[in-house]
C-alpha cells in the first residue's frame, strides 16, 4: 500500500473539435485521480461527463483529433513504471490566453506513433478493459473460447495452444459461466447479454492484468443479470484482487463495489474520496452535486410515500462553452449570498478538506 | 368509483417464425407466444406498471393494446368499446385517445425534422388549426412538458436525452391522448434526468387526468410511480396487484427473485449468503420452446425446495392467475 498508486492521472486534458460548431469540446479538462493497488474507483457521473474519455484516453485509444493533448497518467506496477504520456508533449503546441486552451496543433500521426510505441506490453497486458457493450466489442466471426485462449497467447509466457485452451476454460470457470468446455465454441451472438459480459470479463482477466478498467460493465442487463454480474464482480475483487476502475452512472453499483469513488461532471472531479462515505445520503461533507444525484435517486421512503422525487434542475454541463467559475454553479442549490461572487467567477481547486476525501467546491473552504 | 378506461381479456399475441424457404406448405412454423393469455384493467388516472425480463413481451403488449400490431386473439376494451377488430378507419377517432411514449426516441423523432415542425404535425394531424391556434398550443405544450422555446428550432439530434423524451411526451399529448403506454421512458437517462421525466409524468397525470401504462424494467421506477404492478414472465403474467404489496411481499417467487436482486435493497441486508441461495437459476429462457406447465419451474427455488412435485411441470394444470385477496392475484401453486 505504501509503494504508491497503480495509476495516478494528473491534469488530463482531452479535447474534441466540433466542425460546425467551430470549438473545442472540452470532455475531459483538468481530471485528477488516482487508484491504490487492490482497491476499486468508482467513477460516476451523468453522461456526457468524460467518464469514458477517461478511461479511453488511459489506455490510449482515442483516435479522433485532437484527442488528448496534456496530463500524465503515471502507471507504476510491479513490471512497468512510467509515465504513459511521456515525451509526448512535443506533438502538441498549444496557445494559451488568461489561463485558457485557445487552439491546439497536434502532429497526431506522430503522436499516434509514438503512444503505441509507449502502449505496447501495456494495453490488455498491464491494463485490460471490460467495454460498455460486450456483442459489439467481440469479433462476431470467432468463437469466444479462442478469443480469449488468442489474448491469453499473446500477452501472458503461454505459447503452446492447448495449454492457452486449458487456460481460456479455467478463466471461463473462474468467471462461473455455465459449461465452460461447450461455451468455448460459442459464437458471441449465441451468448446472453449477461454470458457474453461473463466472457468479456473473462478475456479481460486472462492476460492477468495489474488494472482492470471496467466502462459501465452492468448498463443494458436485466436487473437480476445486472445483480449476478456485480456479485461476480465483488467476488473476482476478494479472490484476485486485481485493481479496478469502475465507470458506472448507476450509483448502487459503485456503491455496493468500490472502495473509492470520484464524482464527475462537466470534464472534471468534482468530489474524490472514499465511496461508503459519500455516498450515504446523511454524510454532510459533501459536494452540492454528489447530494443533488443522490436525492433523486428514489429512496425507500419517497416510495412508500409516493413522493415527488428531487430534481436537479437545468441539463448537463454544455463541455463546449465552459462557465468561469465553477462549472456546476448553474444549477447547485447550495450556494449562499456569501460565497455566489466566488463561485460564478473563479473555478474552486480540488481541495482536501478530510484526509482522503477532496472536494471542489467553496463551501469548504475560502480563498 | 373511478371509470374503467381500458380492459384486456385473454390478450394473445403470436409471431410466426418460418423455418426455411418453404416451411409454411411443410407446416413447420414456429410459433412464438409473445404474448400469451393477458387480463387486466386500467382506471381512470391510474397508472399500471408492467415489469419483467427482457423479451418477456412487455412492449408487445404495448404496441398490441394501441394497433401498431394487430392481436391474434382476446379482446381490447377501450372506454366501453371493443377496439380489437376496427379497421384502421374505425379506430382512428381512438388513436387519438391512446398513444405511445417510445423507447428509443432517437428513433422515433424525425431527425430531419425540427421540434416546432414535429409538435406542428402532432397538433395537425387529427385537428385543423389556424396559425394563431397552433402556435398557442405548441407553447402551450411546451410549458406543460417544462421544455424551452428556444429548442423549436432544432433537430432531434441536438435535444440531450431528457429533452428528446420530453418532445415524445409533448407529441402523445398533442393530439389530446388520455391514456399513455409509455415505454420505458426512464431508460437510458442519468438518474438526475430519469427524476425529472418521472416527475413530469406524475404532474401531468393530476392536471390532465391521465391513465398510464408504465412499461420499465427499473423496478424502484416503477413501484414509486404506478397504482398497481404487473409482472410478466415469458408472456404471462404471473403477479398482479398493488404497488406496495407486489414490491414488499411478493407472493410468486419470480417476483421476490426480481425484487431482491436490486442492488440497492441487497447491499443494505445483511444476511447475503441467504440472498445467494435465492438467485434464479439458469436465467435464460426459451420462446420458441415454452415449458408445459408452470414456465417459471425450470428456475424457480421453490419448485426445488419442494422436491419438483409433478403439479408444476403437469401440463394440463398451468397456474393460472388467482385472486389471494387485497386485489393480489399471483399464478403460482405454491405462492410464498
Amino acid at each position: 500500500m505504501s509503494n504508491g498508486p497503480v495509476l495516478a492521472i494528473e491534469n488530463l486534458r482531452t479535447y474534441f473539435f466540433s466542425r460546425s460548431k467551430q470549438a473545442f469540446i472540452r470532455s475531459v479538462d483538468g481530471v485528477t485521480l488516482h487508484i491504490e493497488k487492490g482497491k476499486t474507483l468508482g467513477i460516476v457521473g451523468e453522461s456526457g461527463s468524460g467518464k469514458s474519455v477517461t478511461a479511453l484516453s488511459t489506455m490510449g485509444l482515442i483516435s479522433a483529433e485532437p484527442g488528448v493533448i496534456i496530463g500524465k497518467i503515471g502507471l507504476k506496477t510491479e513490471t512497468v513504471q512510467k509515465n504513459l504520456l511521456r515525451d509526448l508533449k512535443d506533438h502538441v503546441k498549444i496557445n494559451m490566453s488568461t489561463g485558457r486552451i485557445m487552439s491546439v496543433y497536434k502532429d497526431s500521426l506522430g503522436w499516434q506513433k509514438k503512444i503505441n510505441r509507449l502502449m505496447k506490453g501495456i494495453r490488455g497486458k498491464e491494463i485490460a478493459m471490460i467495454f460498455q457493450n460486450p456483442k459489439l466489442s467481440m469479433n462476431p466471426f470467432s468463437s469466444i473460447g479462442k478469443q480469449i485462449a488468442e489474448s491469453i497467447l499473446l500477452n501472458t509466457s503461454i505459447s503452446n495452444r492447448n495449454e492457452a485452451k486449458d487456460k481460456a476454460i479455467y478463466w471461463l470457470e473462474q468467471v462461473k459461466m455455465d459449461s465452460p468446455r461447450l461455451r468455448y465454441y460459442n459464437n458471441p451472438y449465441g451468448l446472453s447479454g449477461g454470458m457474453c459480459q461473463r466472457a468479456m470479463i473473462a478475456m479481460a482477466l486472462s492476460s492477468e492484468p495489474s488494472l482492470l478498467i471496467a466502462d459501465e460493465p452492468t448498463t443494458g442487463l436485466d436487473a437480476t443479470i445486472q445483480s449476478k454480474i456485480v456479485d461476480l464482480l465483488a467476488h473476482l475483487k476478494t479472490s484476485f484482487g486485481v485493481t479496478t476502475m469502475l465507470i458506472s452512472h448507476d450509483i448502487d453499483v459503485i456503491k455496493s463495489l468500490s472502495d473509492n469513488v470520484a464524482v464527475m461532471y462537466g470534464g472534471t472531479v468534482l468530489e474524490h474520496g472514499p465511496a461508503r462515505t459519500i455516498l450515504t445520503s446523511d454524510y454532510k461533507y459533501k459536494h452540492p452535486y454528489t447530494a443533488a444525484l443522490l436525492s433523486s435517486i428514489p429512496s425507500q421512503e419517497h416510495i412508500r410515500e409516493k413522493k415527488k422525487l428531487q430534481v436537479i434542475e437545468g441539463d448537463v454541463l454544455d463541455t463546449i462553452n465552459i462557465p468561469d467559475g465553477c462549472r456546476f454553479f448553474e444549477r447547485c442549490n447550495k450556494v449562499t449570498d456569501k460565497i455566489k461572487e466566488q463561485c460564478e467567477h473563479t473555478e474552486p481547486d480540488l481541495r482536501e478538506v478530510f484526509p482522503g476525501h477532496k472536494v471542489r467546491c467553496f463551501r469548504f473552504f475560502r480563498t | 368509483m373511478a371509470k374503467t378506461i381500458l380492459e384486456v381479456k385473454n390478450l394473445k399475441k403470436y409471431y410466426t417464425q418460418s423455418k426455411g424457404l418453404f416451411s409454411s406448405l411443410r407446416g413447420n412454423v414456429g410459433i412464438i407466444p409473445a404474448v400469451d393469455d393477458v387480463s387486466f384493467y386500467i382506471k381512470e388516472k391510474e397508472t399500471m406498471g408492467l415489469v419483467g425480463e427482457t423479451g418477456c413481451g412487455k412492449t408487445t403488449i404495448g404496441k398490441t393494446l394501441l394497433k401498431l400490431a394487430p392481436a391474434t386473439s382476446g379482446e381490447i376494451i377501450y372506454d366501453g368499446t371493443d377496439i380489437t377488430h376496427l379497421s384502421s378507419r374505425e379506430f382512428y377517432p381512438y388513436r387519438k385517445k391512446m398513444q405511445m411514449i417510445f423507447q428509443d426516441l432517437d428513433a422515433a423523432l424525425n431527425p430531419k425534422m425540427r421540434i416546432r415542425s414535429i409538435l406542428k404535425e402532432a397538433l395537425t394531424v387529427h385537428h385543423k388549426l389556424s396559425k394563431a391556434e397552433l402556435k398557442y398550443r405548441i407553447d402551450d405544450l411546451l410549458e406543460k412538458v417544462n421544455l424551452k422555446k428556444n429548442k423549436l428550432s432544432n433537430f432531434p439530434n441536438e435535444l440531450s436525452g431528457g429533452e428528446k423524451r420530453r418532445v415524445g411526451i409533448a407529441r402523445a399529448l398533442a393530439v389530446g391522448a388520455q391514456f399513455i403506454v409509455a415505454d420505458e421512458p426512464t431508460s437510458a437517462l442519468d438518474v438526475s434526468i430519469q427524476a425529472q421525466v418521472v416527475n413530469l409524468l406524475k404532474d401531468l397525470q393530476k392536471t390532465l387526468g391521465l391513465s398510464y401504462l408504465f412499461i420499465s424494467h427499473d423496478l424502484r421506477i416503477v413501484e414509486l410511480i404506478s397504482h398497481k404492478v404487473a409482472v410478466m414472465y415469458l408472456g404471462q403474467i404471473v403477479e398482479m396487484g398493488m404497488a406496495g404489496l407486489i414490491a414488499n411481499e411478493p407472493r410468486h417467487p419470480y417476483t421476490d427473485i426480481l425484487w431482491s436482486s436490486l442492488v440497492d435493497k441487497k447491499s443494505s441486508e445483511v444476511n447475503r449468503s441467504n440472498e445467494e441461495n435465492k438467485k434464479a437459476g439458469g436465467g435464460g429462457f426459451d420462446f420458441e420452446r415454452p415449458l408445459e406447465g408452470c414456465r417459471f419451474a425450470p428456475r424457480c427455488p421453490v419448485y426445488y425446495s419442494k422436491n419438483k412435485p409433478d403439479i408444476c411441470t403437469d401440463p394440463s394444470s398451468s397456474p393460472t392467475l388467482r385472486d389471494i385477496g387485497d386485489a393480489h392475484k399471483v399464478a403460482c401453486h405454491f405462492p410464498l
